[in-house]
């Protein structure tokens, strides 16, 4: 299906469907709220056929180009039916899932991600372990040989897992090698998180929210095949994600953004300053929206994605702050004073937007990436 | 055109204008000339406007061809001995105004004002849009130095009869001026493109407290901000080629500007105490891109400009898609 068939096709089903998709809590919504809104939205983009293009047929879906499934992100991310922030985690987890499960896995598991039926979580970060990756602890020891074991079992903790308390699912990261060995010795695993052993405690973020939680792993048994990818190939499936998380994961996120300005222009008094500030929010966010459009092409030609996505991600950071500050400026005592329910989505909105220049890798290790492998500036040692 | 052959252009183009900079604007239009620009321009508009700008750009060479771009935007036949009245230094507006059956006009003009033997000359008549043909006689043109004499602008008075003005579409200004911006924007990308070339090779060779600067995190930040500002310039500029219009070819040029300004910030003090001299090359670069900067509006009063139209309409336009 060509993409601009495919957009017009879906906006004319969400306008048709928006009393049945509407969310129906009232702003700002908690946080249970937002998942059950996310996940009964998935549904009926399941069972509508929507949310199957643009993933193989071979896991349920209808095929096509996985713009396909950008641009659903898109629309309801720019319709305020989804948090992209939340929903994205379909982008940054089921390629992986069917790029390095055992596909009879792969085929029972992501039709359940997809249709709202299951959710799922990022094992990556540790206490430890924030930028540095391959520096990871958390450790799968084999039942036997590494070879012929038939189950591991995982002892350690993770941080900064995102939606970790409603997921039954983990794509869990694990340290199988020595430390020495680094990204070397990583090897990942399909978890149930129902699994005896596993506790999750959420974590109250700046914003109030309990988005994210610590994972505590103790002696949980995890059977051999739900191995992703191979022996200490766990940095390929981490790698895996990227091209992913700064393609179609950004261009969500751009969506959610031009919809907070779109709201802006709507409330602001008609003057110079607004003009000025409204303008600087709009070049930034559209000159990420450009990088981001082009990047999505090179995809779609078969380009493999690297190091020049820290470009994107350091725009897509810049323009989320920027977009922000321009609603704080604009909108004098709402992100600050304002206790109805719209001043606290702001505040929530407002708080969160900080993390920007901090989550899927700092601004400052986009621009050592950027330094060392686009500008070739050799080593810093 | 596909990439092969835009390749090729760019060969071409760049090993021309290389080899013809040291000669002064009247060098390169005649090797611009040489290689077919006026026919490229007709046939592949987009891709010669693209790599011939660029190309100048980077090479720090000075053309009058943003004058052939222009003209031809407004539907008028190029060539290389008609110029064009530009709207004066950080401004858009038409540059002439009929009152009765006179003209007047003010604005700048590249240095083919010098050497033309008329010059088209676009003029409001209360919401009216004419365009006027005014022979040389009547064009009163002084160089202007500037920031950039080699730029070889000039600044330019226009006192002429109405006789043979056409009326032109109410668009066709706007559309004139998307094309101008664009192609200035390609050109502040080379040149950008080309500072921060310069701050790189320099951060590698300096060396200080036994090092080259480059292993400096500091330094290597300001440089990757850097290459953000060209590459976001590069990606609004693929985007203005793919889906033109009036609104992708101004942001294109305001973040020619934004961009261009922090490249030589950044560029500039990396390059330090040699970048403060007239014996290193970036000085050259860097005052072009702020003497493009004005022309057809600065990135300021673009953004201004967008603003109040987002504001007005209430409505913030995606403007391309995937």
């Amino acid at each position: 299906m060509e993409i601009a068939e495919f957009r017009a096709g879906l906006h004319a089903w969400l306008d048709a469907h928006h009393d049945q998709l509407a969310p129906a809590y009232s702003p700002p919504g908690t946080l249970d709220e937002h998942i059950a809104q996310m996940q009964r939205v998935k549904s009926l983009l399941f069972d509508a056929g929507w949310m199957r293009y643009g993933w193989p047929e071979r896991v349920g879906g209808l095929g096509g180009s996985p713009m396909l499934r950008t641009e659903l992100g898109a629309a309801i991310a720019g319709r305020d039916l989804t948090n992209p922030g939340l929903y994205s985690l379909i982008e940054v987890l089921a390629p992986t899932v069917i790029d390095f499960a055992p596909p009879a896995l792969a085929a029972e598991v992501v039709p359940r991600l997809l249709s709202g039926a299951e959710m799922w979580c990022q094992g990556f970060s540790e206490p430890g372990t924030g930028s540095d990756l391959a520096s990871l602890s958390c450790r799968a020891v084999p039942d036997g040989d590494a070879r012929t074991a038939r189950s591991w079992v995982i002892s350690g903790q993770k941080v900064w897992t995102s939606l970790a308390q409603y997921s039954d699912r983990c794509v869990l990261l694990t340290r199988t090698g020595p430390a020495e060995a680094r990204h070397r010795g990583i090897t990942a695993f399909f978890v149930d998180m129902n699994s005896p052993g596993i506790t999750v405690a959420p974590l109250e973020m700046i914003n109030g929210e309990r988005e994210f939680a610590e994972v505590f792993f103790d002696d949980v048994v995890v059977p051999a095949d739900r191995m992703l990818g191979e022996l200490n190939g766990g940095w390929a499936v981490a790698m895996s994600i990227l091209p992913y998380e700064r393609s179609s994961c950004f261009w969500q996120r751009i969506a959610y953004l031009y919809r907070r300005l779109q709201r802006l222009v709507e409330a602001v008094p008609d003057d110079d300053r607004t003009a000025e500030v409204v303008g600087n929010a709009f070049l930034q966010l559209y000159t990420l929206r450009a990088r981001s459009r082009a990047t999505q092409h090179r995809l779609a030609a078969g380009a493999t994605l690297g190091a020049e996505t820290s470009i994107d991600k350091v725009l897509v950071a810049t323009a989320d702050h920027v977009t922000y500050d321009a609603i704080r400026r604009l909108l004098p005592g709402v992100v600050e004073m304002d206790d109805s329910g719209v001043g606290a989505a702001w505040r929530r909105e407002y708080l969160y937007s900080r993390a920007a220049t901090i989550y899927g890798g700092t601004a400052e290790v986009q621009r050592n990436i950027i330094a060392r492998r686009l500008l070739h500036l050799g080593s810093e040692d | 055109m596909d990439a092969d052959d835009r390749a090729l252009l760019e060969a071409t183009a760049r090993k021309a204008i290389a080899g013809a900079a040291a000669g002064g604007r009247e060098a390169v239009d005649a090797v611009l000339a040489e290689i077919g620009w006026l026919d490229l321009l007709h046939d592949e508009p987009r891709a010669a406007v693209d790599v011939v700008f660029n190309a100048l750009g980077a090479l720090g060479g000075t053309a009058t061809v943003l004058d052939d771009v222009v003209v031809s935007a407004l539907g008028v036949e190029p060539r290389a001995e008609l110029g064009v009245l530009l709207p004066p230094f950080a401004s858009w507006r038409p540059p002439g105004r009929i009152e009765g059956s006179h003209v007047h006009a003010s604005g700048l003009a590249t240095a083919r004002a010098g050497a033309a033997d008329a010059m088209w000359v676009v003029c409001s008549a209360g919401t009216e849009l004419w365009g006027v043909t005014v022979p040389i006689s009547v064009v009163d043109s002084v160089v202007v130095r500037g920031i950039d004499p080699d730029a070889g602008f000039r600044s330019v008075r226009v006192e002429a009869d109405v006789a043979g003005a056409t009326r032109l579409d109410a668009g066709a200004w706007e559309s004139a001026v998307a094309f101008g911006r664009r192609a200035v924007a390609h050109e502040i990308a080379g040149a950008s493109r080309a500072m921060l070339d310069l701050a790189c090779a320099h951060a590698l060779e300096r060396v200080q407290f036994g090092r080259p600067i480059a292993r400096f995190q500091a330094v290597r930040h300001r440089l990757a901000d850097a290459l953000v500002a060209v590459e976001s310039l590069e990606a609004a500029l693929g985007a203005a080629g793919d889906e033109p219009s009036v609104e992708t070819a101004a942001l294109a040029k305001a973040i020619a500007g934004r961009s261009a300004r922090t490249v030589a910030a950044q560029c500039q003090q990396v390059l330090a105490g040699i970048g403060f001299t007239t014996d290193h090359l970036f000085h050259r670069f860097l005052k072009r891109t702020i003497a493009l900067e004005g022309l057809f509006g600065s990135a300021d009063e673009i953004v201004v400009d967008l603003g109040r139209q987002l504001v007005a309409t209430r409505r913030v336009p995606t403007l391309i898609e995937l």
